[in-house]
């Protein structure tokens, strides 16, 4: 398949607004769109701009059009709203992402740091100015993904900054003597990212394309090597 | 109990444009999740000239648009609690659905030859009784479309309008596949600010 460059999908918002594109790079730019939120802003304003098209060519429907949709309406079932954790995975984004920047915002105003001194292992505590810088940057992604202690993880990554805003919340307390800690997992092993308190944020830096993060559980203070199966684990 | 004043839905022909209507529009379209087949009345009226208008444009028989029209309807009743107002106007919305519903139906026909003898850039023509003329919308798009190149203006009524592919636009245009793309996207960038579209 021919590799299609980044400056190349943007200028595809116009046609895929007009429903222009062909059948697999339709389905090709829907996946780029997830990751591409200056993309998905312009296709909004093009869609509302399409839907003006279609305004000024109202035409008076068939007589008759009208009694028999509605009486369709008592034969159709209509479907449920999503629940919360089906939401489709950019409103989900978008809303995490307002969240990561809240929560670190809360969590600098509260004056929550992580404990550093016995380990390097806590890497930077991320500052209000490091999540904004990877949380706007044009090529920012956000993942997301529930835990089986409870709440969830959201990772927003940039690779040009190659870096990563690690962020929970709502997950359980760990047990007594031990700690949620965050790892950037490569195919070359797993290093430390810090100690995860919940609702706040960490900053892994040197993050590349291909790297995960993963969230164990382990002795208080932390370890060098994760040593439990990771409770979550995304992409970076 | 008897309906307000005993009044019926508004003649689509006094169809009020959205950017009046669109808060209601999107209040109805919640209710319409909830089951309210009373508002999906009130929908029907909002949508059902736009919906129809946008099919026919693409797929130009009556009878088909007719039926395709019908299903775009019914999948806003179906689908109406998937609406975001988070992620754009109920309109759009529906519009979206409309005019993808046509030209998945124009791509999935083999031939399409009914539409191949039109000539290519044929509007339905506007001066027969059954079109909703003088809208301000009608009248917004008509100025703002002259507004843009020949070859914006063309490309965007081929792809919209005429429901085909940026690589049949270029083809049918006789210009690259890569001077389409920008001239769809820039053409459409214009109208965007032209009609002043808040999004």
């Amino acid at each position: 398949m021919v590799k299609i460059l980044a400056d190349d999908w943007h200028v595809l918002t116009g046609s895929y607004a007009l429903d222009a594109l062909p059948d697999p790079e339709r389905a090709e730019f829907e996946r780029h769109l997830q990751h591409c939120p200056s993309c998905e802003a312009e296709v909004r304003g093009l869609r509302e701009t399409a839907a003006r098209l279609a305004m000024a060519q109202a035409l008076q429907p068939p007589p008759g059009m009208e009694q028999r949709v509605l009486a369709a309406t008592y034969r159709t079932r209509q479907l449920p709203p999503l629940p919360p954790e089906r939401l489709p995975h950019r409103r989900v984004a978008r809303r995490m992402a307002a969240f990561a920047a809240a929560s670190v915002a809360a969590a600098v105003a509260l004056g929550i740091t992580q404990v550093s001194t016995q380990h390097r292992l806590v890497s930077t505590q991320a500052s209000d100015a490091a999540i904004s810088r990877v949380v706007t940057a044009p090529d920012a992604r956000i993942e997301t993904t529930r835990t089986p202690a409870g709440g969830s993880v959201t990772v927003v990554a940039s690779a040009a900054l190659r870096e990563a805003v690690i962020t929970s919340t709502g997950m359980v307390s760990p047990p007594a003597g031990r700690v949620y800690q965050a790892w950037v997992m490569s195919p070359s092993g797993a290093r430390s990212a810090g100690l995860m308190a919940d609702r706040s944020s960490l900053l892994a830096s040197a993050v590349v394309p291909g790297d995960r993060i993963g969230i164990t559980v382990e002795p208080a203070g932390g370890t060098s090597k994760p040593t439990t199966t990771p409770v979550a684990v995304l992409p970076a | 109990m008897p309906r307000m004043g005993g009044m019926s839905r508004p003649d689509i022909r006094h169809w009020q444009p959205p950017t009046e209507a669109e808060p209601d529009l999107a209040a109805l379209v919640a209710r319409v999740a909830r089951g309210d087949h009373r508002a999906f009345e009130l929908v029907y009226g909002e949508l059902a000239g736009p919906v129809y208008g946008v099919v026919r444009q693409v797929l130009r028989d009556p009878a088909q648009s007719e039926e395709v029209a019908q299903e775009v309807l019914l999948e806003i009743w179906r689908t109406a609690s998937r609406f975001d107002p988070a992620r754009g106007s109920a309109a759009a919305w529906a519009l979206t659905i409309a005019h993808r519903r046509a030209v998945d139906r124009v791509r999935s026909e083999s031939a399409g030859s009914r539409r191949e003898q039109k000539a290519a850039t044929e509007m339905v023509p506007d001066d027969v009784a059954e079109v909703v003329a003088a809208t301000l919308d009608h009248q917004r798009v008509r100025r703002c479309l002259g507004g843009l190149t020949e070859l914006q203006r063309e490309s965007i009524k081929l792809a919209y309008y005429g429901g085909y592919t940026y690589p049949q636009v270029a083809h049918l245009l006789g210009v690259a596949l890569g001077t389409v793309k920008t001239r769809i996207r820039d053409g459409l960038i214009r109208m965007r600010d032209c009609m002043e579209v808040t999004w």
